[in-house]
Formats: structure tokens, sequence, C-alpha cells
């Protein structure tokens, strides 16, 4: 242990072979299968998160990607405290999570993109005093702090108005400023632009890098759209049936994954016979999309300068989306 | 203080919440002076066949009644709304909001919710019940009415923490509203006095569903009835309900976020 060059507890977060295991009751349908289950239901075993390890150092921004039911709520719920490790080691800033002493949670945050702790009927505002009692926010840092959120998140008057009266993505700013509102140092995000369109989706991203910059703060962040990890996380975590596939920069995700490379040519005025050059994709006013093997690229590039009346050659990387959604599949087998 | 401090704040946000809907306070007050009319038209009419109901003249009847439109405000004021609400809330995953906070989760979840025209079943029964005392001619003395308010706090207790253990049956079942509304249909036995009910029964009432500890009880403390074994006893029940309700709710916590399996 002393052998380690980081003291765990130097990290804002440190996760050691942690697992969850939920025990479920499988429901049959139908009438006789109804009568059954209330007697007796039938128990199997769940493993949400199936030993993963990861560490995360102050101020970093992590993406954790992967498809529903990976395991990605999951590993959220228990840093932020809601839920007890089957098994292994969890700190968050020092602290066992599931101890939830106050301290601790006076130094997070949980923003879930699907859930709301905004009071329906009423104005924002009031929550966010509702907070500030509770986090017991000194009335100076409260109110710089609400300056400086409504002019990042531009929110003007929405404050003011009963949260019902508020699309969705003035409800998710709310939402999001309720929730920084103590200044916490470990942000957790669970979906946090879920259904928002694609500007706001943005806005929100860029207050997320925004508020990292100024405040030093940790976030981890999940999200089903790629858009949001690769513009704010150079760091992603790829967790799938539980187990972490991937940890690293984004770049390397692609580098790891990609067996292939995207050619797209342009060829003067001519049809050619490409299918010995590489899998021809797609072919369209002399356009051509080839998809080489990635050690391949340099030489099929050069043979096809030389062998034909090229105007226009691109290189392209595959699609982050579709790089993951491979992984996954691949996982299946 | 600072738990103090929170239920102000909740409190204004409660009241701002029904101020958008205004209707709620005429529904409010036509329900609860119907209410009132239907006990009183009820009790007028037994009185014309009879001088005592389980040992009770009619004043010392209507005092009880005050007893029990009270305490009914109390609970549907501040201790229904909230356990409601924790239902509805481990259900539908909000819990999670009141668990990050730092701040002990079951005073939040007590304290969330306020029915603010709740209050007029309050004033409704405090003027029923000053009326009854002073028609009933007797003098309150100090002793007396620290008794009345001791037997009310020890009352309101046991029911917040009756309340409490059932609404934390949804951390293992999820679907328990209706043991609520259960409990509002069983609290209608309370306007009347636990001793005009059969042995069988006042036992139910007084120790399996305690409505009689937060009725009876307090009026007895008001009309002289009230011996030292029945007041020490619901002052030891109150506490000790109290901390059995806490550790359901610790207990329900646990199996919420997965430690007890």
């Amino acid at each position: 242990m002393s052998k380690e060059k980081h003291n765990p507890m130097a990290y804002a977060i440190h996760v050691r072979d942690l697992s969850k295991f939920y025990v479920v009751s499988q429901q049959e349908t139908g009438t006789k299968a109804a009568f059954q289950n209330l007697v007796h239901r039938r128990k199997t075993e769940v493993r949400a998160v199936d030993g993963i390890s990861f560490d995360i150092e102050p101020g970093e921004i992590v993406g954790f990607l992967g498809p529903n039911g990976a395991g990605k709520t999951t590993t959220l719920k228990m840093l932020s405290g809601l839920l007890h490790p089957t098994s292994g080691e969890l700190s968050v800033l020092g602290y066992v999570p599931s101890k939830r002493e106050a301290v601790f949670l006076r130094q997070i945050t949980l923003v879930m993109g699907q859930r709301n702790q905004l009071v329906w009927d009423i104005p924002a505002e009031l929550t966010f005093e509702l907070n500030q009692v509770i986090y017991r926010i000194p009335r100076d840092s409260y109110r710089s702090m609400v300056t400086e959120l409504t002019e990042l998140l531009d929110l003007g008057s929405l404050l003011k108005k009963p949260v019902r009266n508020l699309s969705l993505g003035e409800r998710m700013k709310c939402e999001i400023a309720a929730a920084l509102l103590h200044r916490p140092g470990v942000v957790f995000l669970d979906e946090p632009t879920i259904g928002l369109d694609v500007t706001m989706q943005q806005r929100i991203r860029t207050f997320i890098a925004e508020y990292n910059q100024r405040s030093g703060a940790t976030v981890l962040l999940t999200s089903h759209y790629m858009a949001d990890v690769a513009a704010l996380c150079k760091r992603v975590l790829v967790i799938h049936h539980g187990k972490l596939l991937f940890d690293g920069e984004l770049s390397g995700l692609l580098q790891q994954f990609t067996s292939h490379k995207t050619i797209i040519i342009q060829l003067d005025n001519c049809k050619a016979n490409l299918s010995n050059y590489g899998e021809v994709k797609s072919y369209e006013d002399g356009r051509y999309t080839l998809r080489v093997p990635k050690a391949e690229t340099a030489r099929v590039t050069e043979r096809l300068l030389a062998e034909l009346p090229v105007i226009d050659l691109l290189v392209e990387e595959p699609p982050i989306e579709e790089v993951i959604a491979r992984v996954f599949a691949q996982e299946e087998k | 203080m600072s738990y103090f401090r929170i239920f102000l704040a909740f409190l204004r946000v409660n009241i701002y919440g029904e101020t958008a809907y205004r209707i709620n306070f005429i529904i409010q007050l036509f329900q609860s002076l119907l209410n009132l009319g239907m006990t009183l038209g009820g009790l007028a009419i037994i009185f014309t066949y009879t001088n005592l109901l389980g040992g009770w003249q009619p004043n010392e009847v209507l005092a009880l009644v005050g007893v029990y439109f009270l305490i009914g405000g109390i609970i549907r004021l501040i201790i229904q709304p909230g356990m409601e609400q924790l239902i509805e809330s481990v259900r539908d995953g909000t819990l999670d909001f009141r668990l990050t906070k730092p701040a002990d989760a079951q005073a939040i979840v007590s304290l969330q919710r306020v029915e603010i025209w709740e209050i007029l079943e309050i004033i409704l029964g405090l003027g029923v019940l000053i009326y009854a005392l002073v028609k009933l001619g007797e003098i309150i003395g100090v002793l007396q009415a620290a008794e009345f308010v001791l037997m009310l706090t020890a009352g309101g207790v046991i029911i917040y923490s009756f309340f409490l253990i059932l609404s934390t049956l949804s951390f293992w079942f999820v679907r328990v509203e209706n043991i609520l509304v259960i409990f509002q249909s069983v609290y209608e036995a309370g306007r009347w006095p636990v001793s005009l009910y059969p042995g069988w029964l006042r036992y139910g009432l007084t120790f399996i569903i305690p409505v009689a500890f937060a009725t009876t009880i307090p009026a007895e403390a008001l009309t002289s009835r009230l011996n030292w074994q029945t007041l020490v006893g619901a002052i030891a029940l109150s506490i000790v309900l109290f901390i059995v309700s806490r550790i359901f709710w610790k207990t329900g916590l646990k199996r919420y976020s997965g430690a007890s399996a």
C-alpha cells in the first residue's frame, strides 16, 4: 500500500472493486402467476455494478458512458451516499459516502435530469431559499452565488415564475442552480441534458465547463449524448453490464476501439472499381466512401493518389457514437 | 433552532403554493363547518335520549369534540401531509433529494408539507373547546391546564410516531397510501369518549390504533377524570413509540439504500 504513488485521500473520488448487487423478485404475468407472486416470488440477483475501480483527481471533469442499465446511475448513487455498496472501497473527499455525514453532504451535490427537487407550484427562488436554510449558507455568500448563477445561466426573471410555467430547459437551468448554491466541491450530474434541445444542451454544457473552471469543482457526468461528453470531458469511463471497459482519454477510446478508418475521395469525372482498395460504403456523384483497416490507411491512400485521378481526399475517424456502439455490441457476444 | 428555521422555510414554500389555489380555502372552510355541524347535530340528537354518554355529560362530550377537531386539524396540518409526501417520494425517487441534504432526513421529511388551511379546523376545535369549558363553568386550574397541554403533546407525539411507522412501510411495500386513509376512518371513532365502546374496541382504540391518547385522554385532563397512572402511561408510551418509530425509519432507510440486503 505504501508503495502507491498516490494516497487515496488525495483523490477527490477513490473507488476500488466497487460492486452493487440487487436481489429482485421476478413477476410473471398472467392471473395464475399473479396469485403465485403474492405467496412466493422468484428472486434473482442483478449485478448492477460489478467490481469497478477508478480514481478522479480534484478538479477533473470525467464523463461516464454506457447504455441504459449499464450501472452509471447506481454508481453515482453510491458515490452520493444514497446506496450502500455490496462490496468494495469507496471514498469521496476522504469521506465514506454511505455514512451520509453532514460535513460530506455539504460538499457534494446531485443533479438528476429525470427528477426534480424544485417544487412545482412555486417560483424556484423559494426552493433556493429553502436550500439556503438547509445548507446554512451565509446570506452574503448566498446572494453572491445567486447573482453569479443568474448571470452564468441567464436565469433572469425565471426565478420569480412558478416552476410549472417554465419550459423543460428553463427548469433544468433552475434545477442546476438550486443544486450549486452551497458551492459543492464535487458535482454529480446524472443525464443533465436529457430531453433538451440542442441549443439548451450546449448552454448547459458551456455552463458546466465554466463552473468547473471557476470553482475547481470535480465533476462526474453521465450522459446519453456523446456531444456532452466530447465537449466537456477529456477523460471518459465506459461502463457496460456493471464492468468498466475503458478508462482514459476520449482520443484513446477511439484509438483502442476503432479498427477501421473512413477514406472519402472525389474522383475527376470517372467511375472506377475501388473494391480492391477497400470496402466501398457509398458512391455518389464521383464521391466514394471507403472503409479500410486502420493499419493500411497510409498505404491505401498512397495507392489511391498514385493510381487514380483524385481531386480531393479525406481521412476520417468513424463517429464516436459508432465506436461506442461497436464496443457495446462486442460485449454482447 | 435550525430545524425551526427549516420548518419556517418549508412553511413559506407551502403558503406560497397554497395561495395559488385560493379556492382550497373555501372548500376547506365549507368542509370543516359541515363536519362540525354534523357532529354537533348528532350530539344534540343523542342527548335528547340520554343525559350521559359513557359517563360523560353533554358539555364534557362537547369539550371532547373540541379536542377531536383540534388534534384532527393538527394531524392534517402537519403530520399527515409530510407522511403522504414521504410515501410518494419513495415511489418516484425524489426522496433522494431529501437524503442528500446535510440535515436529519426524518426531520426534513416530517416538516416538508403543511396544509395551511387545516388551521381552520384547529381554530374551530379551539372555539368549541372554549365554549364547552365556559358552559361547564368549571374553573380550570394551572395544574389542570398543564396536564391538558402535556396530554395533548403526548397524544400528538403518539399519533406522529404511529403515522411515521405506517409510512415507513412504504420502504418495504411501496404502495401504502391506503393505510393512512384507514387511520382517518378509525380516528373518527375518537369523537366519542372511548369509555362508550365495548372492552375489545376500547382496547384497540387505545393501544392498537392510539386514538384514545389523542382525544379522550387530553379531554379527561380537562374534565378532572385523569388519574396519574394514565398520565404517566401516556408520557411513557409517547417516548417509547417515538423511539420505535425512529428505529422503523432507520431500518427503512437501510432497506431503501440496500444496506440490509
